[in-house]
């Protein structure tokens, strides 16, 4: 794609410039072969689906991840960042997606906080100056129009007054250095309400003065009402580099997206009545997460629901499991009201989780492949208290076998496997049970490679023709669109649309407008 | 099927309405004691002991006591805060005690002969003895990763077998000064010189709490030590400085415990470790880190060695004692976690 839209206003070498980057995790091509220009006084939009590669591109971009191949050049000088520090000193400040303060300090302190050695007025010999750190700590929020007092604790603060906090803080990089910087910001919009938003489009065209913007966002509308370029990622690449000016939202969505035409919907045999649900959602809420979510899961069947960060989806499937409280609403399970829910009645009601943090919350390191896979449900690895280590090793042979986990030896410690192996063996905890009725899969191919991928996609729908069934968040739309017989389309914690498949069938596009 | 509220969503938000965000004036001044829950059961125990034992518990005599008890668990709390404010913590403190109060005796003027080499030359390398075991452990926490824990356990013993080493098989040893052994009991405008002592540990270190970046520093590791990477804080260095002014501290305590008993003991720190994290949780340091404060855990202190001395004077049997301290413990931890109980705190 042509760099060449804007190059009209400067001959200067470009604040950054990113010549084939590329970054493996595990066999999985995170991003592949990223060349990029961003000139000084430029506002990128960097826009793609979840998993599309935009995250650790920043990351290479802040010095958490170290690319393996490529060249990054900071105002004409090739730079290598082994730690945050690193960027940090090279002008580049950051509003990561999830917030990273210190709850427990004040305002002026997070603001303040760095171990870079850059100089800060507000510490003399490693004394704190506290009116003068939280003068510059005023002067810094007065920028950003936050009305928060510096000497107040970021954890007594409302959610959108500690993004403000971030942003300020990240703007200060432009006090730091004096080359001009570039400031990253990572969806810092998806919870500023509408004129807190105002104000950061205020401060991006003021910051457009001396530096450089990347703007990543899920809301297209802003992409193209406050950036110059949109750079579209999508599996890892740049696919496509466009002036705003020539273009549209539609075209966007089809460049993120890759295609325009109608998914294939994954048929199998619909005859005869609908059985009665296992599980039924009735209005469910749970302050500052989500409200009024209603649905119900048919055995045999797949419902879907897809929303961007923060939409709020994560939050209802865990209140489903019990690994979280709700606040308002009613959880039916097989007809019944259930009463203080929790995971371990979730369990024993014939519901599976599988989670996204597998690493925290799906499996046990330091325990081998096999101990795991029969840790919920052991079947014929027990007799009574006992367990039988033989019948154990027999279990765990058969699901490596069908689930293909490489390499082929349950007596491993489970935290060696890769990614996608642990995955397989985390859905065959599950999927052994000898009544597995409800399935909540929490992004079950993240990290997974193509071939990994189509095999737990198979299990899913071994267990769905089996009579379970099956809530799903899936990484992409695609996926979405390709298991699902029912998609529930969630934005900032509200039901926005609701597709039945067996009825009609949306595009992804339809999906998106509805998330974003 | 169409979609259902399309487009009603523009706007409403869940978010609620920001607050002026103006904390409260307790905030903005930034007390370490900030809640008035510990001050408060602080007042109630004087006032239940006093009216328990009108002539006996208020007296000068009895205040003095209790504020030379609780001279050494204070001048250990002010170490024992900054490693828990980290998420660690110290057991090596009965370790350190021993060795640094060997050392001590054994290089003052003592019955096993000899002048010794001044009180201050004693001082100064009895409570580096006591530094270099808090920088073993501070090394081997950050260095080989091993859990504070686990390594302030083991130098502990170490600490322990320093101590039998130094004493030797010969007599114990006993310090010759009189005057040294007054010291600490001596009064200095009508209360004890340990207590003074005392005092000023805990100024200097409540000023070290509020006023230095290290120790701002070490408040944002106690909050979440992965950011605190993530901002650049160099936060091996920060834990084992911290680890080594704890020790520090420990064996100044150590030093502090021999003048009273006036002899070397390898076990001169008998109970001391229980009382300062005890002190430390009751005054409301989370162990989980980040919260908390020095002046907090001097307090928690004086409540402690209040009650222990209260519950005698009323005739409590010695044998309940234990059982009691443990117990308020217990429910001092109760009442500080009530907040955090969340279903998933455990994975976190």
């Amino acid at each position: 794609m042509s760099a060449e839209l804007s190059t009209a206003t400067t001959s200067a070498a470009p604040t950054m410039k990113l010549t084939g980057i590329g970054k493996t995790f595990a066999r999985v091509q995170a991003v592949k072969d990223i060349s990029m220009e961003i000139r000084q006084g430029e506002v990128i939009g960097l826009i793609g689906e979840n998993g599309a590669g935009k995250s650790t591109l920043l990351k290479i971009l802040t010095g958490l991840h170290q690319p393996d191949t490529g060249v990054m050049e900071v105002n004409g000088k090739e730079v290598t960042f082994r730690r945050p520090q690193d960027a940090t000193a090279a002008g580049i400040g950051v509003v990561h997606q999830e917030q990273a303060l210190f709850t427990n300090l004040s305002v002026a302190e997070n603001i303040a906080m760095n171990g870079s050695g850059v100089k800060d007025q507000g510490t003399r010999f490693g004394i704190f100056r506290w009116r003068i750190l939280n003068q510059e700590a005023a002067e810094t929020l007065a920028r950003v129009h936050a009305k928060v007092d510096p000497r107040a604790i970021v954890g007594d603060l409302s959610f959108v007054d500690r993004q403000m906090v971030e942003i300020a803080r990240a703007l200060r990089v432009d006090e730091m250095v004096h080359a001009s910087p570039l400031v990253i910001l990572d969806e810092p919009t998806s919870v500023l309400e509408r004129d807190e938003t105002e104000v950061l489009e205020r401060e991006i065209r003021d910051l457009k003065k001396i530096g450089s913007v990347i703007f990543v966002s899920h809301r297209l509308d802003e992409v193209l009402r406050i950036c110059d370029r949109v750079v579209v990622m999508r599996a890892g690449e740049i696919v496509a580099e466009r002036a705003t000016a020539d273009v549209t939202e539609d075209e966007l969505f089809a460049l993120m997206i890759g295609h325009n035409e109608r998914a294939e919907v994954h048929s199998r045999d619909r005859e005869g009545a609908k059985p009665a649900p296992i599980l039924e959602v009735e209005g469910l809420r749970r302050d500052h997460a989500f409200h009024d979510v209603s649905f119900a899961l048919v055995p045999g069947h797949i419902l879907t629901i897809v929303g961007t960060n923060g939409s709020g989806r994560e939050s209802v499937c865990r209140a489903i499991f019990g690994a979280e409280p709700y606040d308002g609403g009613v959880l039916r399970v097989g007809g019944e009201e259930v009463r203080s829910w929790s995971m371990s009645k979730a369990v024993r009601s014939g519901m599976a989780y599988v989670p996204s943090e597998r690493r925290v919350e799906g499996m046990i390191g330091g325990m081998d492949a096999a101990e795991n896979l029969t840790l919920v449900h052991p079947g014929a690895a027990r007799s009574g208290p006992l367990l039988r280590k033989r019948a154990r090793a027999k279990i765990a042979a058969e699901w490596f076998e069908r689930l293909d986990v490489r390499p082929r030896d349950p007596a491993l410690d489970l935290a060696r496997f890769s990614g996608g192996n642990q995955q397989k063996v985390v859905m065959a905890k599950w999927l052994q049970s000898a009544d597995l009725k409800i399935l909540v899969l929490d992004h079950p191919l993240r990290g997974l490679d193509p071939g990994a991928a189509e095999t737990v996609n198979r299990q899913i729908r071994a267990a769905c023709d089996q009579g379970t069934a099956v809530l799903l968040l899936a990484d992409t739309l695609e996926e979405a669109l390709h298991m699902s017989d029912e998609i529930l389309v969630m934005r900032d914690g509200e039901v926005t649309a609701r597709f039945d498949l067996s009825v009609e069938a949306p595009t992804a596009i339809d999906l998106l407008g509805k998330m974003v | 099927m169409s979609p259902i509220k399309a487009g009603s969503s523009a706007g409403t938000t869940p978010a609620e309405a920001a607050p002026a965000a103006t904390p409260s004036l307790a905030k903005r001044l930034r007390f370490d004691v900030k809640s008035a829950g510990e001050l408060g059961a602080f007042v109630v125990l004087i006032v239940v002991f006093a009216i328990l034992n009108p002539s006996t518990f208020l007296t000068a005599k009895n205040i003095q006591t209790i504020l030379n008890q609780s001279a050494i668990p204070l001048i250990i709390a002010v170490g024992a805060t900054l490693v828990i404010l980290m998420g660690s913590i110290d057991l090596s403190v009965e370790g350190v005690m021993g060795a640094a109060g060997m050392t001590f005796v054994l290089m003052s003027a003592n019955s096993r002969g000899g002048t010794g080499y001044g009180v201050v030359v004693a001082l100064i390398v009895a409570v580096a003895v006591g530094m270099v075991l808090g920088l073993v452990s501070g090394l081997i926490h950050t260095r080989l990763r091993v859990p504070s824990f686990i390594v302030t356990l083991g130098v502990w013993y170490v600490g322990l077998g320093i101590a039998t080493l130094l004493f030797g098989t010969e007599q114990i040893p006993f310090l010759t000064s009189d005057s040294l052994k007054a010291w600490p009991t001596s009064l200095t405008l009508g209360l004890p010189n340990s207590f003074w002592l005392a005092v000023l540990l805990v100024l200097a270190g409540a000023a070290v709490g509020r006023y230095t970046r290290l120790a701002r520093w070490t408040y944002a590791i106690g909050n979440n030590e992965q950011i605190a990477l993530g901002n650049g804080i160099p936060v091996a260095r920060v834990k084992v400085i911290n680890f080594v002014g704890a020790a520090g501290c420990s064996a100044f305590a150590g030093v502090l415990a021999s003048i009273q008993i006036g002899a070397g003991s390898a076990t001169v720190g008998v109970g001391s470790l229980f009382l300062t994290i005890a002190a430390v949780v009751i005054g409301g340091t989370a162990l989980s880190g980040g919260k908390g404060g020095i002046l907090r855990s001097a307090l928690g202190v004086l409540l402690l060695t209040t009650l222990n001395n209260g519950l005698i004077l009323s005739g409590v049997s010695p044998n309940i004692q234990s059982g009691v301290s443990g117990v308020v413990l217990i429910a001092a931890i109760i009442a500080a976690a009530w907040p955090y109980r969340g279903r998933l705190r455990v994975s976190k």
